[in-house]
């Protein structure tokens, strides 16, 4: 039992009208598949984890309100006060300018 | 390039050059996607004419390369590396070794039967 092709169209129509498909019976390239493509812009841009706030950025913002304690800063500040303990600390800034070299010739 | 870097860090992760370049093609791909995508329609319908066409063509070519979904690699979170690198784990191989042995990675262990 063979269907006529005309009928075949019809039902072809119907259905691309029912799924709100694009009703092509010659099969053209219409880059609809294009289209049909989901974005993945945005799962690609989140892949490296952001930085999230520190606590240098809390408190630069609630400075005076907010009290709290940075732990890696203090220990710094210790360490500091130990080499100054030994002598082995930075040197102190110079004030004033350079004083010239004397064997320097021009 | 340097005009789409974003002027301030921001990347949580291990950061040296390559990782920031990567996430500034990232953030620009996504940008510019819709373009792209909307350039690529113009080019694959043959019911446009053809002068459309070859004018998206000409358009889609000559876009920055960072807009390219090409240029953009995977790399590791934990040191930065672009080869060897576990996708569900975002890191190198090595890596993954080190952090699933100290147990951070949840559900990961050792196999043996």
């Amino acid at each position: 039992m063979s269907v006529p092709r005309a009928r075949l169209l019809d039902l072809m129509k119907a259905q691309c009208q029912v799924f709100a498909t694009t009703f092509n019976p010659e099969g053209i390239r219409m880059g609809n598949k294009v289209l049909r493509q989901r974005l993945k812009g945005p799962a690609l841009a989140a892949y490296y984890p952001r930085k999230l706030a520190s606590i240098k950025d809390v408190k630069r913002e609630f400075g005076p309100v907010l009290a709290t304690w940075d732990d890696a800063e203090e220990d710094r500040f210790e360490y500091i006060e130990e080499l100054k303990q030994r002598g082995k600390s930075a040197p102190k800034k110079k004030k004033g300018p350079p004083a010239p070299t004397p064997g320097k010739k021009r | 390039m340097s005009m789409f870097r974003a002027k301030k860090l921001d990347l949580g992760c291990f950061v040296k050059a390559r990782t920031i370049r990567d996430h500034t093609k990232r953030k620009v791909f996504e940008e510019h996607e819709a373009e792209r995508q909307a350039l690529r329609y113009v080019i694959r319908n043959t019911t446009l004419p053809p002068r459309t066409r070859a004018t998206a063509q000409l358009q889609l070519s000559q876009m920055h390369c960072y807009t390219r979904p090409t240029q953009i690699r995977n790399r590791c979170i934990m040191g930065g590396q672009g080869r060897g690198v576990l996708r569900a784990f975002k890191m190198t191989r090595f890596n993954f070794r080190m952090e699933a042995m100290a147990g951070n990675l949840p559900g990961v262990k050792r196999a043996s039967w």
